[in-house]
């Protein structure tokens, strides 16, 4: 069981690395050649970039080189095979291909009873989080009418049910780190833990094993409890340097009161 | 006290410093009828004072480079000790600042305290404030964040506006097209070195005139209210009867400048993101512009205005217009009466202008 943690705690750190890696990198669509051609294409061709503007992808800076290879800066070379093109991956290579990046969902995926099932009608990445459009992994993806196109929904409920909280407790931590680095607290540090953990619990959501999930939860909340415990101590500071800025403004006022009380002396 | 008697003596010997203080301290008389609105030329002394030190400590650490700038300030503000506190410190002091520099020129403006022949004093004190504003603006990008890049690239591109050598210009301010790394050389440089240098300088030059003049005394709760200075030779407007200001009046002096301070430390440990925005906590991304980038809240009227002309130029000529108008103010109102109730047609305009200043700020921060 150590093993396994140890494995999906590494698989998790290295999805991170690898995210993270390529987020210092903005897409914009100016400067992507992809973009410039497709998205002006009627139909079919064009529709990806659309699809893409409203991406979790889109919204951390992966563009379609990041996918699906070439050169995004010469547009008559941007297709090239010679320049890294891959265009689009037969269904049975496509949990390959978004494992380049996301390789411990990958093999989750591989290993549970959905990637068992691949290339014989079982889902791939795109069933759930669909192409292009690509979807945040979330709870929300496990629903009734997702699940249901191939299924009943009893199982994924329970796996869901299981999830919940801890979800929960993420998406809290998640918004609580925002506001920080709103207000110009580095969070950089607690929010690649998080992203970590993050990670580690959605590979869970891959392998459809309730009790493994039930097993596994309890751990990342170990975890997530850490870094709410970091945050509770940047809110101790701030209640600290609260309580001596008004140590700070008494003294003032008081000093501004003798100063006044001892020019009256003169009078 | 025996031993601080005798260093008193031992320098009171060699450079008469008892005669000094006798002259400029305790027999420095002021009107007796001074009020608190005197005592904003001593904070401001005080506020830039501050402004020095919390700059040199915040140069200790910070890096003025592209590529270290946004993540040396993070550092200053969530690794060194106390860190934090003197950044915030720089950040409010440089607000306040233009605030009680704004409340400075209000008073010399209302009463009037500008007539001869304290036209160089005015004159010495309107430069102060354009390069405070200066300074203001040169800060602002240090940070290298979203919010100072783009109203940096906004500030500087109103400057293309002025025909024939606009465009020059802009490029003389970033040193090349965009804002960029030189640009944050360049104004690294005028606002640690050429600008705090100037503003010393000016502030001497401001002092040794009010020493040569002597204070004005305030038009209220006198009689006669007319400039008496015929402009005939030099005299020095003393006060018999006076309050000495020392320690009287450095008494109140100190006394405004600790509730300045009260103030001022509600901001920094009360309301630290009051001048913040969420932009000013992402690094510079010159491939992303921010949807609602606004200037610091001294620039909103300038701001608004350039929106308000059909064309940038005549925003900017307007401006420039307003701005002249005040800085020769002196040389244009040449009437004796001081007091601002005998000045109904001063005062309208005076208080018409305050309003379209606050009124042009307040729908610049909401358009």
């Amino acid at each position: 069981m150590r093993l396994r943690e140890t494995v999906m705690n590494l698989t998790g750190i290295l999805s991170a690395v690898l995210l993270f890696a390529l987020l210092p990198l903005p897409a914009t669509a100016a400067e992507i050649v992809c973009i410039n051609c497709h998205e002006s294409m009627p139909g079919r061709l064009g529709e990806p970039v659309k699809l893409w503007q409203d991406s979790i992808h889109a919204e951390n800076g992966i563009a379609c080189n990041a996918c699906h290879g070439g050169d995004p800066k010469d547009a008559a070379n941007a297709m090239s095979p010679a320049r890294g093109f891959l265009g689009a991956p037969q269904e049975t290579s496509i949990p390959a291909f978004c494992g380049r990046c996301h390789v411990g969902v990958m093999h989750d995926y591989l290993a549970s009873a959905h990637g068992k099932m691949l290339g014989r009608g079982g889902p791939t990445c795109v069933t759930c989080h669909s192409n292009h459009q690509v979807f945040k992994a979330s709870l929300d993806l496990i629903n009734e009418k997702s699940c249901g196109r191939c299924h009943s929904f009893e199982r994924a409920r329970l796996l869901r049910a299981a999830m919940q909280e801890t979800e929960g407790m993420i998406v809290a931590m998640d918004q609580r780190l925002s506001a920080y680095n709103g207000k110009g607290m580095d969070t950089e540090g607690l929010e690649k833990r998080l992203f970590a953990v993050r990670n580690r619990f959605h590979t869970l959501f891959h392998n459809v094993d309730v009790e493994m999930v039930k097993k596994e939860s309890a751990a990342i909340q170990g975890d997530l409890k850490k870094i709410q415990d970091q945050l509770t101590a940047l809110d101790q500071e701030r209640r600290k340097r609260k309580l001596a800025g008004a140590g700070g403004i008494s003294a003032m006022l008081l000093l501004a009161l003798f100063a006044h009380l001892l020019r009256k002396t003169y009078d | 006290m025996t031993l601080l008697k005798r260093l008193i003596d031992w320098i009171d010997v060699r450079i008469g410093a008892r005669e000094v203080a006798a002259k400029e301290l305790t027999g420095y008389l002021l009107p007796r009828n001074i009020n608190i609105w005197y005592s904003m030329g001593s904070i401001l002394l005080f506020i830039f004072a501050m402004q020095v030190v919390t700059g040199m400590l915040l140069l200790i650490y910070y890096v003025p480079d592209a590529d270290k700038a946004f993540k040396s300030v993070t550092f200053i503000m969530n690794e060194v000790p106390f860190g934090w506190l003197i950044r915030l410190c720089h950040v409010v002091g440089s607000n306040l600042m233009v605030l009680v520099l704004l409340f400075h020129m209000l008073s010399v403006l209302l009463m009037n305290s500008y007539k001869s022949p304290r036209e160089l004093h005015w004159l010495t004190g309107f430069i102060l404030f354009t390069l405070v504003q200066g300074i203001s603006l040169t800060g602002y990008l240090l940070p290298w964040s979203q919010l100072s890049f783009w109203a940096t690239t906004v500030a500087t591109n109103s400057v293309g506006a002025i025909p024939a050598v606009g465009q020059y210009l802009v490029e003389f301010l970033r040193g090349g097209k965009l804002v960029g790394p030189p640009t944050l050389g360049r104004f690294f440089a005028l606002h640690v070195a050429l600008i705090p240098a100037g503003i010393a300088a000016l502030v001497g030059v401001h002092l040794f005139f009010l020493q040569r003049t002597g204070i004005s005394t305030p038009p209220f709760g006198q009689k006669e209210t007319t400039n008496k200075w015929k402009g005939d030779g030099y005299r020095y407007e003393n006060h018999p009867g006076g309050i000495p200001f020392f320690p009287v009046y450095a008494l109140e002096d100190l006394r405004s400048i600790f509730i300045c301070l009260a103030c001022f430390l509600g901001l920094v440990f009360f309301f630290p993101n009051l001048l913040f925005t969420k932009e000013a906590f992402l690094p510079a991304n010159p491939l992303q512009t921010p949807a609602h980038i606004k200037p610091e809240w001294y620039f909103l009227a300038n701001y608004q205005t350039l929106k308000l002309f059909p064309s940038e130029f005549l925003g900017l000529a307007a401006q420039g217009a307003a701005m002249t108008l005040l800085a020769l103010l002196p040389f244009i109102d040449r009437s004796p009466e001081r007091h601002p109730l005998k000045r109904p047609l001063f005062m309208v305009c005076a208080l018409g202008g305050i309003m379209l200043w606050i009124g042009l700020g307040i729908w610049g921060h909401y358009s």
